[in-house]
């Protein structure tokens, strides 16, 4: 029961305590301009370009999309970075020498970025609605939310990875940035997948966020979330398998540094 | 004569600065991961992106789609970049010791910004190169000539745009966390890959008091061969203005940055 206890307590403190020192909280002015002021300006020019591409019509299409794949924000940089952030603080050698269970550790990095990157999904749709008439008449919130949960867990998985490859690289931006706009690019966000060049489309398919943003979508126009189910699953396993593949190369990670004594190595 | 000597003295000095300045930067630079991927990568993606979204307009849509999403990533360095050139010598503790040396701190800005807005012109000719060599995409430059004149002129108006940037940042170090909020409005109202007709007709005028506008209108007009006599002169002719006011409004603003920050005692303050 004990030990039960400590688990919970380093989930919790190490979710948020790494929340808050990413943000620097004491300057909101940070989070505001990551998370609510960035956001409307990336959804308006791409909603702007692809209605140029192919008419006003069609503005939905590019709301929906940009406002979903904001959770990238949260998922790939904030997650990455809560783990990166160890390595350059200069913490990664205590967290490493402390007999802390590595899985809740590890897990307990993503939790807060996955409720945050929720919100910022639902800043940016409420951007869409109020400046760009984005029309949710006919969406099932539930499901709608469901749909913004998984993608936000799936995203918030492949960050881990991502923050796990992070401790053997230097240029821990370069990946983040890469893989933001690879997302931008290959999950049907501006350029529906179908439309893709034939041999991308196997990768999009093995992305967080393709299928869950054609949930959303298919949500908005009014279809029932039971229609839309099989690509909620297919997020969420995409999600647990980066997340573990993200763990067991931490581990890995942990193993090596202390075996070839390059813990404090930058 | 003597003056005159001494000017040349002085001339020669200045320049020498800032080459040196531009050289150190850009092997700094060289490796550096997020530069890369401002400067080559993003406009990369950027442009497959525009250029599968955009395949439906006809005509010259790829060289408008290369230009457009270059001109991406000079704004992005510029923004990301430039602005904290001055405000990586405060991290790194070393701006003290600019500030304490003979040489101005706007020669040093200047040089920086040269060698950011030189690594610009590099990520043009790649993204040129990928674009129409590996994927075949077919682009021309209908005037060469005048493209080229007019990049020259777009380098010397965006690095006194940084340097304006940089002052900004040097004095507002607060401005340093608001610049993700500045990437996508500067894209969009000038140009940068959809006409600005798209946009609100109040949000025109602020279009035409950015460079980044001008340089946009005069490359996607030379590479698509519509420039006439009048647009080259106008755009040419507004980037030329910008330049000066950014370099006077730049001088001005070092000046009293300086002044400020040695007073207020806040020369390492970030």
């Amino acid at each position: 029961m004990k030990r039960l206890w400590l688990n919970v307590r380093l989930f919790w403190q190490g979710a948020v305590l790494s929340y808050i020192g990413m943000f620097h909280w004491l300057r909101p002015s940070m989070y505001f301009s990551s998370k609510v002021v960035g956001p409307i300006w990336q959804v308006m020019f791409f909603t702007f370009l692809g209605t140029y591409a192919t008419g006003e019509d069609t503005a939905d299409f590019y709301i929906i999309g940009n406002a979903m794949q904001l959770v990238g924000i949260n998922g790939i940089y904030g997650v990455t970075m809560s783990i990166a952030g160890d390595r350059y603080n200069g913490t990664l050698p205590y967290l490493f020498a402390s007999p802390a269970n590595r899985l809740v550790m590890f897990s307990g990095r993503a939790v807060v970025h996955i409720f945050d990157g929720m919100i910022g999904v639902l800043i940016g749709l409420a951007w869409g609605v109020a400046v760009l008439g984005l029309d949710l008449s006919q969406a099932n919130p539930a499901g709608l939310l469901l749909v913004i949960l998984t993608v936000a867990f799936s995203t918030s998985g492949l960050g881990l990875l991502m923050g796990s490859l992070s401790l053997i690289t230097v240029n821990v931006m370069l990946v983040n940035n890469l893989i933001y706009y690879l997302m931008l690019v290959l999950c049907g966000v501006n350029i529906p997948v179908d439309r893709l060049p034939a041999w991308v489309q196997p990768i999009s398919s093995i992305l967080p966020l393709t299928h869950g943003l054609q949930a959303a979508r298919e949500l908005v126009t009014g279809q029932a979330l039971s229609h839309v189910l099989p690509d909620i699953g297919i997020e969420i396993a995409l999600g647990l398998v980066y997340g573990l593949a993200g763990f067991f190369v931490f581990r890995w990670i942990e193993m090596q540094a202390k075996r070839r004594a390059t813990l404090e190595a930058v | 004569m003597k003056a005159f000597r001494y000017t040349f003295r002085q001339l020669r000095r200045s320049a020498r600065a800032v080459l040196i300045t531009t050289e150190i930067t850009l092997r700094q630079i060289a490796t550096d991961g997020f530069i890369i991927f401002g400067l080559f990568i993003q406009p990369l993606l950027v442009a497959f992106l525009g250029l599968w979204m955009l395949e439906n307009k006809g005509g010259d849509y790829a060289i408008f789609v290369v230009v457009g999403s270059s001109m991406t990533g000079l704004w992005t360095s510029i923004l990301f970049i430039s602005g904290i050139s001055i405000m990586e010598e405060r991290w790194t503790r070393t701006l003290e010791l600019l500030v304490a040396t003979p040489t101005p701190l706007f020669l040093i800005a200047f040089g920086k910004n040269l060698a950011y807005v030189a690594q610009w012109l590099f990520s043009i000719v790649f993204s040129y190169t990928v674009v129409s060599v590996v994927f075949g995409y077919p682009l021309e430059i209908r005037q060469p000539v005048f493209f080229a004149l007019s990049l020259g002129l777009i380098v010397v108006s965006f690095i006194c745009f940084g340097l304006i940037m940089a002052t900004f940042f040097l004095v507002n170090p607060e401005l340093d966390r608001w610049k993700n909020g500045l990437e996508y409005p500067v894209y969009m109202l000038s140009g940068f890959l959809f006409p600005i007709a798209l946009l609100p007709g109040w949000t025109t005028p602020f279009s035409y008091l950015l460079s980044p506008y001008w340089a946009a209108r005069v490359l996607h007009a030379t590479s698509q061969g519509t420039a006439d006599l009048r647009e080259i002169v106008l755009t040419w002719g507004m980037l030329i203005l910008f330049s000066i006011l950014y370099v006077t409004l730049s001088l001005i603003l070092f000046r009293k940055a300086l002044y400020k920050v040695r007073v207020d005692a806040t020369l390492s303050q970030y």
